[in-house]
């Protein structure tokens, strides 16, 4: 467990032991001291541990390993192994082009106004289904709306290697095109191999990110 | 306008609920998964607003020393 987690189980593990006191012995909070006391113990503290806990548990449903914990997602945590430079997901997560511990949410977050909260609702979409409904076999999944250049270009655009890149400039209009969305990275025939489940079974791992 | 008597039943009410609310947090942050984010909101984050509420309930209905 990381250490700022620790620190803060232990600041609302002790707020609930002065709020317990205190509901206990309601005698302590008859005095001036005993109200304002009361006051940071059972409105301050609470909203205080509140955030913090919601801070920290907002930060860890970003991280890979949150992602892969359900069962549905095994093959996709798989498919980051894969040992094919042209696997787009792979290529990017054994190179630490994405940070590694939150590979999924690097790429699957909306680079927009409100995009992150709109994928938390639909990460809550994907646990109501996960455990209260039928969720759908791993190759079944698909992406909400098309995967939008946006997302790409929140680190590419400016990069050497995608501004000057060949094939990017070998007609002028596929640069434009591209920044536009009109022309989609993974789905024009050029980085089209995301998560290729169908062909995982016999596809060689990289070990040593295991 | 509480009576004292209502006034701590209030206190203790609220209390008990900012508690278990608390240490429900504090589970779910030592249990990392997804399950525990909506037992996070839902049952500890219900709780912690419902002990808020009601604390600040009796506070404000509490009548003030001379009254």
């Amino acid at each position: 467990m990381p250490q700022a987690t620790i620190l803060i189980v232990c600041l609302v593990l002790f707020s609930a032991a002065v709020i317990g006191i205190l509901a206990a012995r309601t005698g302590f909070t008859a005095g001036r001291g005993g109200k304002i006391l009361a006051f940071v113990a059972m409105f301050c503290l609470p909203i205080f541990c509140g955030l913090l806990g919601f801070s920290s548990e907002m930060q860890r449903s970003k991280t890979t390993a949150f992602c892969l914990s359900c069962h549905t997602m095994e093959d996709y945590g798989k498919s980051l192994l894969v040992d094919d430079p042209t696997h787009l997901p792979a290529s990017h997560y054994q190179n630490h082009r994405v940070p590694v511990d939150e590979a999924c949410y690097s790429c699957h977050t909306q680079y927009a106004m409100f995009g992150g909260l709109k994928v938390k609702m639909y990460g809550l979409k994907h646990v109501f289904i996960y455990y209260l409904g039928t969720p759908p076999a791993p190759q079944d999944i698909k992406l909400y709306e098309p995967y939008n250049n946006r997302e790409c270009l929140h680190c590419h655009l400016g990069a050497r290697s995608f501004e000057e890149g060949a094939v990017h400039n070998a007609d002028p209009a596929t640069l434009p095109a591209i920044k536009a969305n009109q022309l989609s990275c993974l789905s024009s025939g050029c980085h089209d191999t995301a998560h290729d489940l169908a062909h995982l079974k016999g596809a060689k791992l990289w070990e040593k990110g295991n | 306008m509480l009576s004292t008597n209502q006034s701590e039943k209030c206190m203790r009410f609220a209390g008990i609920c900012l508690a278990v609310g608390l240490l429900i947090e504090a589970l779910c942050l030592m249990w990392a998964t997804p399950i525990a984010f909506i037992v996070f909101v839902a049952i500890g984050g219900l709780l912690i607003f419902t002990g808020l509420v009601v604390y600040l309930y009796s506070v404000v209905s509490t009548p003030a020393v001379g009254d």
